[in-house]
């Protein structure tokens, strides 16, 4: 449990780890820096635990990772790595002077950036109002029934929300019915951003929860009894125990959907590409699909997949990093 | 820990009773809480009801609904007893058990381990590996190198290019990494003064006051292996070593006319018996749910509120 | 991460070529599948050249049909239709097919798995050919994705079916060095050794050519293969005493109008935009216009067809479900009766879709209405599309002896409809996997769990019409229209030709295609996709259409 002084340094209890162990009788009262080599004999069993995860990434995540060299080449699944032709930057000029491709970029940005104030908060709050139902039998039954949607294929969300809201859905032709007009919200481009969020809300927030309700489990119950006898009421307790309890947990989450910001619900934008044109729902990934995949283009499409690795990628330190400047530990401590 | 261990609570969730210091609801409070929850389950069931309902319909009740049904007229296991009948299921069932359980158990013995070595900051090599795990995050060389390495390794056709390529997932990794930092310190220091190597750390102090993290990584890994079809589809060519999910999936798109020729494929014999699509796919999807549905009550257990995390009685 | 997401592009894709279905079946996609080639050498084979390789056509004449062929225009020929199975099959193969060898063949399957082993089915089929054909059927829906690593990893079966519509995703021109060059074994006469194949038309094989050689083996070819047809609930027509003679596209308008009462929850239309291409003229992909090359983005039949299109979606005539692009419950509404009006391929009027809509509705009909023209003057006409769809390869791995005991195989596959063979080869067993019906073999409960679309894939005969869950009168009705259609059959420009395009020129059609899509819906003006189509001039149109006059300059137009 890290403690935040005044300017923002972080003070841990897990600093003593930095203490050598191995030799306890030398540990000195003043710390020194280590060198690598006693650092490497203090935490060997430590790496030691990595590695079998960590052979497991080498092998199958980067040994094909070579594959990415296809971004430089005019990829032909016949001629294969060694003999496709290189073609330089070509893909990557090309991407960058395609209007198509910024458009994308820039649908990509706005639904990420309304996921992120509309959906991130919803697993949280759902998790903070679970928790303060009483009667475990209600809070076991709603908890085993709002993960469940996270089941359904987007395909199914979608003709679900299609039966609700849809021209011919169930609202419409009440409103149809009683002489009222329409609301035409699943073939509207404008409001699109909304109804994907509104779709990835239903879908996964119940999901999400989860890992905030084991944060949740791991607050000692002891903290509100004493809070209590001192007199915080329901709302102080949420503030001053709850939350912080599950900051950690929240800050990792955010830091990894900021990194996550480039990929929106591709499954999602394609079904519902043409009920609201693309102008609306092209995204990163559905411009690589579209103009790699589908149109025989490897290696456009490995490009723009690179492109948006290597923004991710930054995305992802730079919110740690702004993560470590408030004090957080983001997706690792500092 | 600052507060002792004076926990007065009596045996764990006997009743649903408030704790101690939590003051009676506000009537307005909890006015709002039953609607906001009422309107969350609504939004939930009824399409999941739908859903159910839809799988157990005849197609005249599709018809009539004009798509998913909410109003049955007449109801039939039909779809079921049309995927049951497949010879492929119940093998298939076992090689989905077998894949989850010997994956799961895999994936999370080294993502357990992964996570408590990393879960000091400043040891050795500390962000070089945290960093090696989250580039893949981003990067991937696409399906054709993966293959080729699989193939390469002889896993064409083998069930673990079903489980070592997926094995880990880095999201896994860093949730439960994060977890394991917020573990009691005061605890590990105890533990390392009366001598304990990591192994033991590990084993009897972080282990059992993580149980909430375990429970909740394992059914994500859990789920991840029952659901996936994408490896077999791949590495698999022999129909016979498919897993459920894979024999179930092909259901889903009976009846469809093959792309191209406008050939119905169930159309090529007389007689064949034909039951709505709709009904077969949505009995996929109920198929889908029930494990979980089973397995969930026993995970959830794990990360109830107030559960004693077990760190304060050692 | 990858790989779920990779699965997600296939499943997506084919749910849009299940959309597009029918467009497909035109042979529409043919054209660009065969055509498309890397290849910088001579892209297309030559009307010459193709004479010398193409296999000799030799019709089968023992077996009649209750319904004949009838020859249409442009080589159209509509399918024989059966009422019922002959009661006496004659057979077609003589002598031993197999010697024992051993094979694996991979298919899509667009269906359920059957199981691989204790498979009476497949042990009939293996028996009667007297070899063991491993049967490895695999998920039609993804099997795009599945082939390319296959190809990479040269893990490829021993024959393999490859869909044609893929053929251009995958570069086949490229891939069939992988495969047996069967011009020594089938050119010209040489198909004589195996009857049955060489029953399949010419026009069915020379899709199977590639770079001059012949390589592919069609499977369900038809002389009749049209985009599809707009379909209408003849029983919903009767009950209402609609006329449903159409003679121009205004009229159908003004029944759409009639048709739909959208507070009973019923539109006249589903999207029809793949349908209306016929009866607007708009051709299949190129076209020839006062000598000159013109592309269907330019015809002018292109911006009638959006016109009338945003006309109904305005008036409120399209089911709100089929504007918001949702294909996939589209035989649903109709089936239901929420949309009146429909468009869908062919291959979805039978018995299976008849017994689906009178489960609810006994009086349920489909039935496509006759050629008519848009603008109610001249005469229709339907575009004809290739002959066939799909075809199977063999592994160049395979030595000649072998070769020509998977040819003896597919002979033996290739039997007609009538035949003994036929049965076998799609019913298995009598007693186990079928029974005889009222005339018509009908699969057993066993049979229903056993035997699935999966050894045609290799190889079949021509289609024909038969009756299917007893629906005698949807037979006739199919063969009554298509004897109808194929009068009015024309070959699209450059019909049955592989040209190559250049694959710079690859992803120039999808802006227009998004705004093709924007403008049907009525979110951009006719304005927007003339300027679109100007830019996609600049982009390469014009080289593409340079292309095209290079061909017809050297190679015809396949009329």
């Amino acid at each position: 449990m890290a403690v935040i002084t005044g300017d923002g340094a972080v003070t841990t209890p897990n600093k003593a780890s930095d203490t050598p162990r191995s030799d306890q009788a030398v540990s000195p009262p003043a710390r020194r820096k280590l060198t690598w080599r006693e650092k490497l004999r203090r935490d060997r069993t430590m790496i030691i635990m990595t590695m079998p995860a960590l052979i497991l990434t080498l092998v199958f995540a980067y040994v094909p990772m070579f594959g990415a060299v296809t971004a430089f080449q005019r990829y032909s699944i016949y001629d294969g790595f060694w003999y496709s032709a290189w073609t330089g930057l070509e893909n990557f000029t090309r991407l960058m002077t395609d209007p198509i491709f910024w458009s994308a970029f820039e649908n990509t940005l706005v639904i990420s950036a309304v996921q992120l104030v509309l959906y991130f908060p919803v697993p949280i709050i759902l998790a903070l109002m679970l928790n303060s139902i009483m009667s475990s039998k209600i809070r076991s039954f709603v908890q085993s029934i709002v993960y469940l949607p996270h089941f359904f294929s987007w395909v199914l969300v979608v003709t679900i929300f299609q039966e609700m809201l849809g021209g011919a859905g169930a609202l419409n032709m009440f409103l149809r019915q009683h002489g009222w007009a329409t609301w035409d919200i699943m073939t509207n481009p404008e409001t699109f951003k909304y109804l994907v969020t509104a779709q990835a809300v239903w879908k996964e927030a119940g999901w999400g929860v989860i890992v905030f309700l084991a944060a949740l489990a791991a607050i000692e119950p002891t903290l509100y009894e004493a809070a209590s006898a001192d007199g915080a009421g329901r709302w102080r307790r949420m503030w001053h125990i709850t939350l912080p309890g599950m900051r950690g947990v929240i800050m990792l989450m955010l830091v990894l959907r900021l990194g996550n910001a480039l990929t929106v619900g591709f499954e999602q934008m394609l079904i519902q590409r043409n009920a609201v044109g693309r102008d609306a729902a092209e995204v990163l990934d559905t411009f690589a699909y579209y103009y790699g995949v589908v149109n025989n283009n490897f290696s456009y499409g490995a490009a723009a997949g690179l492109f948006k690795g290597v923004l991710s990628l930054i995305l992802i330190l730079a919110a740690n990093k702004l993560a470590h400047a408030f004090g957080e530990d983001g997706l690792y401590r500092k | 820990m600052r507060f002792g261990l004076s926990t007065s609570r009596r045996s764990a969730g006997r009743r649903p009773e408030r704790p101690i210091w939590e003051e009676p609801p506000t009537l307005a409070g909890q006015a709002g809480k039953i609607l906001t929850i009422g309107f969350v389950l609504a939004v939930v069931i009824v399409p999941l009801y739908s859903v159910i309902i839809t799988s157990f319909s005849t197609q005249e009740s599709i018809n009539i609904a004009g798509g998913m049904v909410i109003v049955p007229h007449g109801l039939t296991t039909a779809a079921y007893e049309q995927i049951f009948s497949n010879q492929l299921i119940l093998h298939s069932m076992w090689v989905s058990l077998w894949i989850t359980v010997i994956g799961t158990s895999i994936s999370m013995v080294v993502t357990v381990m992964c996570a408590y070595g990393l879960s000091r900051s400043g040891t050795f090599g500390h962000r070089t590996i945290l960093m090696t795990f989250i580039v893949t995050m981003f990067f991937s060389g696409g399906l054709i190198p993966s293959f080729l390495l699989v193939a390469a390794l002889d896993g064409y056709g083998r069930y673990w290019s079903l489980i070592l390529p997926s094995a880990i997932s880095v999201f896994n990794i860093l949730v439960m990494r994060a977890f394991f930092s917020n573990t009691a310190q005061e605890l590990i220091e105890a533990a390392r003064m009366d001598g304990a190597g990591d192994w033991r750390i590990l084993w009897s102090i972080v282990l059992p006051t993580s149980k909430p993290v375990l429970a909740v990584i394992g059914l994500f890994y859990g789920v991840g292996y029952w659901n996936s079809f994408f490896n077999a589809l791949l590495y698999l060519p022999d129909n016979g070593m498919w897993p459920m999910q894979m024999v179930i999936y092909t259901y889903t798109l009976q009846g469809s006319s093959m792309p191209g020729t406008g050939i119905s494929n169930t159309g090529q014999y007389a007689g064949h018996q034909v039951i709505a699509s709709l009904s077969i796919q949505m009995a996929v999807v109920t198929l889908t749910l029930i494990p979980i549905m089973v397995v969930y009550p026993f995970v959830q257990k794990h990360f109830t509120k107030g559960m004693l995390t077990g760190a304060i009685k050692g | 991460m990858t790989e779920s997401s990779d699965s997600v592009v296939s499943r997506r894709h084919i749910l849009t070529l299940l959309a597009a279905g029918a467009a497909m079946a035109a042979g529409g996609g043919m054209l660009a599948a065969c055509g498309k080639r890397k290849d910088s050498d001579s892209g297309t084979t030559s009307q010459d050249k193709l004479k010398e390789i193409l296999p000799a056509f030799v019709p089968n004449t023992s077996i009649k049909a209750d319904i004949p062929s009838v020859t249409g225009a442009n080589g159209a020929m509509s399918d024989p239709c059966f009422l019922k199975y002959p009661s006496s099959p004659v057979r077609t193969v003589t002598g031993a097919v197999g010697s024992g060898g051993s094979y694996v063949g991979m298919t899509p399957l667009w269906g359920a798995i059957p199981p691989s082993s204790g498979n009476a089915y497949y042990e009939a089929v293996n028996q009667a050919i007297g070899a063991t054909l491993k049967m490895q059927p695999a998920d039609g829906n993804t099997y795009d994705t599945q082939l390319p690593p296959l190809f990479a990893a040269d893990k490829l079966p021993d024959w393999l079916q490859i869909p044609g519509w893929w053929a251009s995703k995958l570069s086949l021109g490229q891939g069939v060095s992988k495969f047996t060059d069967l011009t020594p074994f089938l050119s010209g006469d040489k198909i004589k050794k195996y009857p049955n194949l060489a029953a399949i038309p010419q026009v069915a094989w020379a899709c199977g050519v590639w770079n001059g050689k012949l390589y592919g083996i069609p499977c369900y070819s038809s002389a009749a293969t049209f985009t599809g047809a707009i379909f209408y609930r003849k029983d919903i027509f009767a009950k209402k005493g609609i006329n449903p003679a159409i003679k121009s596209i205004d009229e159908l308008f003004n029944l759409g109008q009639a048709l739909t009462d959208a507070n009973a929850g019923v539109w006249a239309f589903d999207d029809l935009w793949t349908y209306l291409a016929d009866p607007f003229g708009i051709p299949y992909k190129w076209a020839e216009q006062d000598g000159k090359i013109i592309h269907k983005y330019e015809t002018e039949a292109m911006l009638e067809a959006l016109a009338w299109q945003q006309k109904v979606v305005k008036a409120g005539l399209m089911h709100p479900d089929a504007v918001a692009g949702n294909t996939q419950n589209a035989k649903q509404r109709f089936w239901s009766g929420k949309v009146v009006i429909s468009g869908d391929g062919t291959g979805s009027w039978n018995g299976d879709d008849w017994k689906s809509g009178t489960a609810a509705n006994s009086d349920y009909f489909r039935q496509a209405f006759d050629p008519f023209t848009a603008s109610g003057s001249g005469t229709p006409a339907l575009t004809l599309g290739n002959a066939a769809g799909l075809f199977s390869y063999l592994s160049g791995k395979l030595s000649q002896e072998q070769v020509e005991e998977c040819l003896a195989i597919a002979n033996y596959l290739a039997a007609p409809y009538g035949s003994a063979e036929w049965l076998v080869a799609n019913f298995g067993t009598e007693g186990v996997d079928y029974t005889m019906t009222d005339g018509n073999p009908v699969l057993t409960e066993q049979g229903n769990k056993e035997v699935a679309t999966t050894f045609q894939f290799l190889a079949s005969p021509s289609s024909a019409t038969t009756v299917t869950s007893g629906a005698v009168d949807v037979a006739k009705a199919y063969a009554e229209w298509q004897a109808k259609a194929v009068k009015a059959a024309y070959k699209p420009l450059f019909y049955g030709m592989n040209i190559t395009e250049p694959a710079q020129y690859g992803s120039i059609d999808q802006p227009v295609e998004d705004m093709l899509k924007d403008v049907r819906y009525g979110r951009k003006t006719l304005d927007d996709f003339k300027a679109v189509v100007v830019t996609w001039r600049t982009q390469g149109g014009d080289e593409l259409r340079k292309v095209h006059e290079q061909v017809r300059e050297e190679n015809g137009t396949g009329q």
